[in-house]
C-alpha cells in the first residue's frame, strides 16, 4: 500500500512536470511566433558617410501596416521658442519661453509615400505650418517619439524680466504629453521647413517590406545618427547606428549645430570687414545678416560676431587715450548707457523668432542706408570737411604735446 | 552736462545722449553689430558735440556695451568658439586691408555702393525679394 502511494506520488510528480514543461514550450513558441510577426527588421545600405549623404534604409514590418522611420543625430543643439500666441480663451498671451539643449542636430520623419500630399499641403503653407498637424494628418502620432522625450526648460517671462536680462522664472517641468507638444514646436522653429524634418520617401510593398532613402546633407553634424523604423509606440526596430566623418576644410560648429567649409567665412568676413572699414561701419552690418541667410542661427550670429571687434575697439581706445583724444567723464557716462544695454540686448535675441529678427534688421539697415546717403550730400560733405580739417589738427597738436611730454619725461 | 576738451567747454545734453546711448547698445547687442554709425550722429547730431570730441570718447561708449553684450551671450550660450576662431583672424585682416585701400578711392563713391547694398540687403530680408 505504502509503495503503491509512493508511486502515485512520484508519477504524479512526474506528469506535472512534464505537463508543466509542455505548457512552458507552448507559450514559449507562442511568443516567439507573435514576435515574428510584430517586429520590424531594418537595413541600411551602408553605416559609414563623409560629409553626409544618401542613405537607403530597407526592411520588412508586418504586413499591411503603416511604417515610420525616424532618422536622429547623436550631436545636440538648441531650440528655444518663445510662446506669445494668445490662449484661444481667453486671449491672454501667456509670454512661457521653452528652450532645450537636447534638439537633435537633425532630425527626419519619414512618412509613407502616401502621405505626400500631406507635406505639400503643410509646404504650401509657408510659415504657417505646424508639426503637430503634421504628423496628426500623416498617423504619426504614436511612432512620433525621439524629440517628444528631450528634456525642455520652460520659463515665465516678464516685461520686467526681460529688462532685467533674465530669462524669468523657471517653472515646473512639464507632463509627457505637454512635454510631446512643444517639442514640436521646438523642432519647427529649429529647422523651420517641412522638407527639414519630414519626409515621404518610404515605399511600402503589400508583403511589408519597405524602402525608405534619407539624404543627409553636406552641412550636416559628424557622429553617430540612429535609424529606427516604426510601426507604432511598441512595434519597433532596433536602432541602426550610422556614422558620419567630417573632414578639414569641414568643420563642425557646435553651437550653430551645422559643419561649415572653413574658408568661407574667412573670406566673407575678411572682405565684409574690408568694406565695412571703408565704409565707415562695422562689418556686423552686412556680415551677420548673410550669416543668417546661410542659415546659421540668429543668435550664435549675433554672439559670436560681436566679439570680434572687441579687440579693435581696445586698440582704438588705448590710441585715443595715448594722445588724450577721449573724454573720459562723457565717454564713460554713456558707456554705462551702453552697458545697460547690451545687458538686455542678448536676452532680446533669444526671445525673437528668425523673422522677427529679419524683420528688425531689414528696417535697421533702411535706416543706417538713409543715414549714409545723407552723408554724401553737398551740405553735409563742406560741414564734414570743416570737421574733418578741424579733427586732423587737433589731432596734430594731441600727438604733437604726447610726444613732447614723453621726451619732457626722458 | 559740462566736459571740458583740450581747453574748450562743451554741454553735453544728457537727456538725449543717455537713453539714446541705450537705445543703440540694445539694436547693436540684439544684432551683434558695431554702434559706432548710429552712436556718432547722435553725438554729433542731436547733442551737438563737435568730431573732434565724438571720435574717441563714442568709441568708449562702444566699447562697454560691446564687453556687456560679448558677456552676456556667452553666458547665453550663443558664442560659437569655432565660428569665432574663423571670423577673429578675418575681421583682423579686414581691419589691415580696409585702410590700405581706402587711400586710393573716393570714400562718397563707398558710401553710395554701401547705400546701394544695404537697400537690396534689407529688401531681402524684409522678404521683398
Amino acid at each position: 500500500m505504502k509503495k503503491l502511494l509512493s508511486f502515485i506520488t512520484i508519477s504524479l510528480v512526474i506528469a506535472c512536470f512534464t505537463v508543466s514543461g509542455y505548457a512552458q514550450n507552448d507559450t514559449e513558441q507562442k511568443k516567439t511566433e507573435d514576435t515574428q510577426k510584430e517586429t520590424v527588421t531594418i537595413q541600411v545600405d551602408k553605416t559609414q558617410l563623409s560629409g553626409g549623404g544618401k542613405i537607403t534604409i530597407t526592411g520588412k514590418a508586418p504586413a499591411g501596416k503603416d511604417v515610420y522611420v525616424e532618422v536622429y543625430s547623436e550631436r545636440k543643439v538648441r531650440a528655444a521658442r518663445l510662446d506669445s500666441d494668445p490662449d484661444p480663451k481667453t486671449g491672454k498671451r501667456p509670454y512661457i519661453f521653452y528652450m532645450t539643449d537636447d534638439m537633435p542636430a537633425l532630425y527626419r520623419l519619414i512618412v509613407p509615400e502616401k502621405y505626400k500630399s500631406v507635406l505639400e499641403d503643410a509646404k504650401a503653407k509657408k510659415g504657417k505650418w505646424s508639426v503637430s498637424e503634421v504628423i496628426k494628418n500623416t498617423g504619426a502620432d504614436a511612432v512620433y517619439g525621439y524629440p517628444a522625450k528631450i528634456k525642455i526648460d520652460r520659463y515665465q517671462t516678464t516685461l520686467w524680466a526681460s529688462i532685467i536680462g533674465s530669462r524669468g522664472e523657471k517653472l515646473e517641468p512639464m507632463d509627457e504629453k505637454e512635454n510631446k507638444k512643444r517639442s514640436m514646436q521646438l523642432l519647427k522653429a529649429k529647422f523651420r521647413s517641412v522638407g527639414n524634418v519630414f519626409s515621404s520617401k518610404l515605399k511600402i510593398e503589400q508583403d511589408g517590406t519597405f524602402k525608405a532613402e534619407v539624404e543627409l546633407p553636406a552641412n550636416t553634424a559628424p557622429g553617430k545618427y540612429f535609424v529606427v523604423a516604426k510601426v507604432d509606440k511598441d512595434i519597433k526596430s532596433e536602432p541602426l547606428v550610422i556614422e558620419n566623418v567630417v573632414s578639414f576644410p569641414n568643420v563642425y560648429l557646435p553651437n550653430a549645430g551645422r559643419t561649415v567649409n572653413i574658408f568661407w567665412p574667412f573670406i566673407l568676413a575678411a572682405a565684409i570687414t574690408t568694406f565695412g572699414v571703408l565704409m565707415g561701419a562695422g562689418g556686423g552690418f552686412i556680415l551677420n545678416p548673410i550669416l543668417v541667410m546661410f542659415g546659421l542661427p540668429h543668435t550664435v550670429v549675433a554672439g559670436t560676431v560681436m566679439p570680434t571687434v572687441l579687440f579693435s575697439q581696445a586698440t582704438g581706445i588705448y590710441n585715443y587715450s595715448k594722445i588724450k583724444f577721449i573724454n573720459w567723464k562723457l565717454g564713460i557716462i554713456m558707456g554705462i548707457a551702453a552697458a545697460a544695454g547690451g545687458f538686455i540686448g542678448p536676452k532680446l535675441t533669444e526671445l525673437i523668432t528668425l523673422d522677427q529678427y529679419k524683420f528688425l534688421f531689414g528696417w535697421i539697415l533702411i535706416i543706417l542706408a538713409a543715414l549714409m546717403l545723407w552723408q554724401t550730400t553737398p551740405k553735409y560733405l563742406e560741414k564734414n570737411k570743416k570737421e574733418q580739417a578741424i579733427l586732423k589738427e587737433f589731432k596734430k597738436r594731441a600727438e604733437e604735446s604726447a610726444k613732447k611730454k614723453q621726451q619732457g619725461g626722458n | 552736462m559740462k566736459i571740458e576738451f583740450w581747453g574748450q567747454e562743451f554741454k553735453a545734453n544728457l537727456f538725449i545722449g543717455i537713453p539714446g546711448a541705450f537705445l543703440i547698445s540694445i539694436l547693436s547687442s540684439m544684432f551683434g553689430f558695431g554702434g559706432g554709425p548710429f552712436m556718432v550722429p547722435l553725438m554729433t547730431v542731436f547733442m551737438r558735440l563737435p568730431m573732434y570730441v565724438v571720435v574717441g570718447s563714442s568709441l568708449l561708449a562702444i566699447f562697454f556695451n560691446t564687453l556687456m553684450g560679448t558677456a552676456r551671450h556667452y553666458g547665453f550660450g550663443n558664442f560659437d568658439l569655432i565660428l569665432f576662431l574663423i571670423m577673429f583672424p578675418a575681421a583682423i585682416l579686414g581691419g589691415y586691408l580696409g585702410p590700405k585701400i581706402a587711400k586710393r578711392i573716393s570714400p562718397i563713391a563707398v558710401k553710395r555702393a554701401a547705400v546701394v547694398g544695404l537697400l537690396i540687403l534689407a529688401m531681402s530680408l524684409l522678404g521683398i525679394f
